[in-house]
């Protein structure tokens, strides 16, 4: 049996970790913030991604009372593009890897 | 107005129609508004990091990556959206992207009203003898206006089944 091919170029394994990196996914979270009003999160939730008024206001309440909440998920590009959606409706919207 | 016709601010009319019952003088006043949250955008006041939110709080390199195209473009729908307040700032009926530019930019310019009040939640009581009274004021009608435009547009918006998701 052939012994594991051993990786020793430094460079391949940042290429290596970026492409692990790129796989995992990412999610999108909404904080808490004391300006922006409950309806409009709420409305902001159903107009970007479509949810039932029951599952935008349950992620609203969320943020409200648990300070965020996990509004989707996806690609780095794919959360990238809804962080920016948030943004562009006043939100305090951040991304990091899913635990 | 009419004894029997009690329409709100922004009255739903089908068609992705809103007509607009809010006095022109205030419509002017939040045009005003506008331009100033135009000019001070491309600025550096601290006042108006709501406007420019971080993407990756616990990795400054990649938010200075990311805020590259997003500070630019964040700017650029800004200066869309007050060009479209500007041009139907005496309509009488608006179209909900219209209505939406409006409610965008009345939330924007609140939101560095509320940075610069420094206000939280709940922060209902207003002492009228106070140096910022005229702006914590405003922040509540801005707030009653938002409000307004969320209710008028929330009546166009799809209804939909948890189970579609």
């Amino acid at each position: 049996m052939a012994a594991p091919l051993e990786v020793s170029d430094p460079k391949v394994d940042v290429v290596v970790d970026a492409l692990a990196d790129e796989d995992r996914p990412w999610v999108v979270i909404v904080w808490n913030d004391p300006i922006n009003l409950m309806t409009y999160v709420a409305f902001v939730f159903r107009k970007l991604f479509g949810y039932s008024e029951a599952k935008a206001n349950k992620l609203m309440l969320d943020v409200h009372h648990k300070g965020r909440a996990t509004v989707s998920s996806g690609t780095r590009t794919e959360a990238e593009r809804d962080v920016k959606r948030l943004h562009s409706h006043g939100l305090w919207a951040t991304m990091e890897h899913d635990e | 107005m009419g004894l029997f016709r009690r329409e709100r601010p922004f009255q739903p009319i089908g068609d992705d129609t809103y007509r607009v019952n809010v006095p022109i003088e205030t419509r002017r006043g939040l045009l005003s508004l506008a331009e100033e949250l135009g000019e001070a955008q491309t600025g550096d006041r601290p006042e108006l990091r709501r406007l420019f939110p971080t993407a990756y709080p616990d990795d400054p390199e990649r938010d200075a990556g990311f805020q590259i195209f997003a500070r630019d473009e964040l700017i650029e729908r800004r200066k869309e959206a007050i060009d479209v307040i500007r041009s139907t700032v005496e309509a009488d009926t608006l179209t909900g992207e219209e209505l939406s530019a409006w409610m965008g930019i009345v939330n924007d310019f609140r939101l560095v009203l509320g940075t610069m009040l420094d206000v939280s939640e709940d922060d209902d009581e207003i002492d009228v003898e106070a140096p910022e009274a005229g702006a914590k004021i405003l922040y509540h009608e801005l707030g009653q206006l938002v409000s307004a435009m969320v209710d008028a547009l929330m009546t166009s918006l799809p209804e939909v089944d948890d189970d579609e998701r």
